[in-house]
């Protein structure tokens, strides 16, 4: 049998920052060519800071200019930068102490190779065409590399700052969520009975819970189609980054006959919300199996993917609360 | 325990939608130092930090309490951070009384934060994918079972959250000063999930508060009156499995239960004058109570209809507004326990309770799997009858 792909997460979102007086400042004038430092006791701090660092007193907001010339006082060689490094080629990340300042910023220098770096070389401060009001906005070079630059300063004071952070990973079915996947392409609800406690999980997580011991292969037990409705939301959905979702819309858990653990987050489009109550009875209709897909499908959620294309119910009574109570999770 | 531990110092941000003009640095800073005023100590009187939030993920910093570290004073100090969903502000609390009760720590600053702002919490909790319930959409079938099993009349939760509205009118600090708030408006507002209407919902907000912890030898040298820490207790189980009540949840019940029992406990409602419960949507307050003890099984709701939990009732609850005036989440839980303190030292201002010398702090979170609780007192060693 062939093992399902992996599962792919990409997840991004424009975090909005505020930048405070003094992290805003000091970006306001990194978009405008200069470079500032926080003026601390007898000493000179950058980047800049909003407290004494080694007491954390206040003190008060009291910038000053340093750079552009600044000194190596350490540095490390990126051979092989990833997409989210300031540039594309190799590169240093340095330890930079800039004319003025008492304490180095940690930042990048473009050289054209490792052999072109070395401690207490000089470096000079050179800005970027297109400016963000962020950190990357300024680079480093060895003096002879530095070429003169005007910058048009911007316009405002930096307040906010936005960020798309995003993260891509993959990882693999667990042996259990595979079963369960490959199980739903086939049109079946594939659970496990544990041998301690005879509960039957669907989705199981492998284990049961409560009783602690580990599930093989042996405690699969295939589960009917049809089910009762163990509790309810009706979904006003947020509108947030990503979210695909505009009108309200039915989230069920819905346990299926002879399981003791609900399917979570059912999507239920098609019946009316004043049809919709704990109790009903369901049968879940499968897609076409050319239109069955589990893309999507993880370790940890427990939804049917584009499997299950709806739930309608069955014309049967209504179950007894008292009878599904415990399993209203 | 080799010591007691007192709170000797309390500050709190003003809670909003953006604060804007704060970094998160500037946004702990601005707690810590009115807990620190509050107590007239400084950062070189503390012993050691610990700091809690909600996931990183809410502002995407993460490890955010290694870089928050130079600005709450605390290199050449220990520092850890506390995690424990939505209860973690009173974990926090909590954590940093045992190491001071422990006697290895005297002097400890504990605060709690969250910039909701920076990010969106929906999001967040939703596994950054699109279709999350949100914290909302979680609760409320549970909440709906709670009014099947209890009887309740749908009018309870509209009074929560209008009670609760009303005493955030008295409190400074609070996000939300709804001054029209009404019965009308509650229920006349958005069905987000049903059974919760938009107004039975807690706001998003930006904010930090702090608490100054501390031994017997440092509440004597103590400017203000201390609020002594009783009792406090944490209790933990699975988000899922069958047999669960997630109306009652049996960890909540067990720690009240531990609570109670090692504060000599014996008649909670009697014997505590006032609680600070973590009631984000209206229906918990009436849940909370059932569910940590406060009453009989399906008496919640009757308690909250006659008007017991008012703050001129026999056992107000949320005197400050709570959780649905002000939701800075990570700190959310610090501020039950610091308003359960505040009463208790008498320094909670519009708000107070008269009389109040013994007051409940709490907190849950996840699927309301994690609890955490507390009680302070005025006097060291109150005698319950």
């Amino acid at each position: 049998m062939s093992q399902l792909p992996p599962v792919t997460y990409d997840i991004e979102y424009p975090y909005t920052r505020t930048t405070g007086p003094v992290v805003g400042a000091f970006l306001t004038a990194l978009r405008d060519g200069r470079i500032l430092a926080s003026r601390c006791g007898d000493r000179v701090i950058c980047p800049p800071v909003e407290s004494d660092p080694e007491t954390g007193e206040s003190i008060p907001v009291d910038l000053v200019e340093v750079g552009p010339m600044g000194t190596i006082q350490n540095w490390t060689w990126i051979e092989e930068p990833s997409s989210k490094h300031p540039f594309q080629q190799p590169f240093a990340f340095a330890l930079v102490l800039l004319d003025g300042a008492d304490t180095p910023i940690c930042h990048a220098v473009r050289a054209s190779g490792m052999e072109a770096m070395s401690t207490g070389m000089r470096v000079r401060a050179q800005w970027r065409e297109e400016r963000a009001s962020a950190i990357t906005d300024v680079y480093f070079v060895p003096e002879a590399d530095a070429e003169e630059q005007y910058v048009a300063p911007g316009e405002g004071e930096v307040e906010l700052t936005e960020h798309l952070i995003s993260l891509s990973f993959q990882e693999d079915l667990q042996p259990h969520r595979e079963r369960y996947s490959r199980g739903l392409l086939e049109g079946r609800f594939v659970g496990q009975r544990s041998p301690a406690s005879g509960k039957v999980y669907i989705p199981s997580k492998g284990y049961d819970p409560i009783e602690r011991v580990l599930m093989s292969e042996s405690d699969d037990v295939d589960l009917p189609h049809t089910g009762t409705v163990v509790s309810y939301t009706i979904i006003t959905p947020v509108q947030y980054y990503g979210q695909k979702e505009t009108e309200p819309y039915i989230r069920a858990s819905i346990l299926l006959d002879g399981a003791d653990q609900p399917l979570g987050q059912q999507d239920i489009r098609e019946i009316a919300p004043e049809d919709f109550r704990a109790g009903l009875r369901v049968r879940a209709i499968f897609r076409s199996e050319a239109e069955r897909s589990v893309e999507g499908m993880d370790n940890r959620w427990g939804s049917t993917g584009n499997v299950v294309e709806r739930w309608e119910p069955t014309g049967e009574p209504d179950v007894p609360f008292a009878e599904i109570s415990e399993h209203a999770y | 325990m080799a010591e007691r531990c007192a709170v000797v110092g309390i500050g709190q941000t003003k809670y909003s939608r953006r604060r804007g003009d704060l970094s998160i640095n500037g946004l702990v800073r601005e707690a810590a130092l009115r807990a620190l005023e509050d107590a007239q100590l400084g950062f070189a009187d503390i012993d050691a930090i610990v700091i809690g939030k909600a996931p990183d993920a809410l502002e995407g910093v993460m490890m955010p309490e290694l870089s928050l570290c130079d600005s709450l004073g605390a290199i050449g100090k220990p520092i850890h951070r506390v995690h424990t969903a939505g209860s973690v502000g009173a974990s926090t609390a909590i954590s940093a009384a045992t190491m001071v009760e422990s006697g290895l720590f005297g002097t400890v600053l504990t605060l709690g934060y969250e910039k909701q702002s920076d990010g969106n919490a929906t999001w967040a909790l939703g596994g950054g994918r699109s279709g999350s319930q949100g914290a909302g959409g979680s609760f409320a079938p549970w909440i709906r079972n709670y009014i099947t099993r209890s009887g309740a009349p749908e009018h309870i939760g509209w009074k929560v959250a209008v009670k609760d509205r009303k005493n955030g009118l008295l409190n400074p600090y609070a996000h939300l000063h709804l001054e029209d708030i009404s019965i009308e408006k509650v229920k006349e507002s958005p069905m987000l999930w049903d059974p919760l209407h938009f107004l039975e919902s807690c706001p998003s907000s930006d904010g930090a508060a702090a608490m100054v912890l501390t031994n017997e030898a440092g509440a004597r040298r103590a400017p203000h009156p201390p609020a002594w820490v009783l009792a406090h207790a944490k209790r933990t189980e699975f988000t899922q499995f069958p047999g669960r009540d997630t109306v009652k949840p049996a960890a909540g019940v067990e720690c009240a239960k531990a609570l109670y029992r090692k504060a000599g406990i014996t008649d909670p409602r009697r014997q505590i004058d006032c609680a600070e419960l973590y009631v984000p949507f209206s229906w918990y307050e009436p849940m909370w109570l059932e569910g940590h003890l406060l009453c009989e099984e399906g008496e919640g709701w009757k308690l909250t209809d006659e008007g017991v939990t008012e703050r001129s009732g026999s056992f107000p609850v949320n005197m400050s507004g709570g959780v649905l005036s002000s939701n800075p989440i990570g700190a959310s839980g610090m501020i039950r326990c610091l308003e359960a303190a505040n009463q208790v030292r008498g320094t909670a201002g519009d708000y107070q309770v008269d009389g109040a010398r013994v007051a409940l702090g709490h907190a849950y979170g996840g699927a309301a799997n994690y609890f955490a609780m507390w009680l302070v007192s005025t006097d060291k060693e109150p005698s319950f009858q």
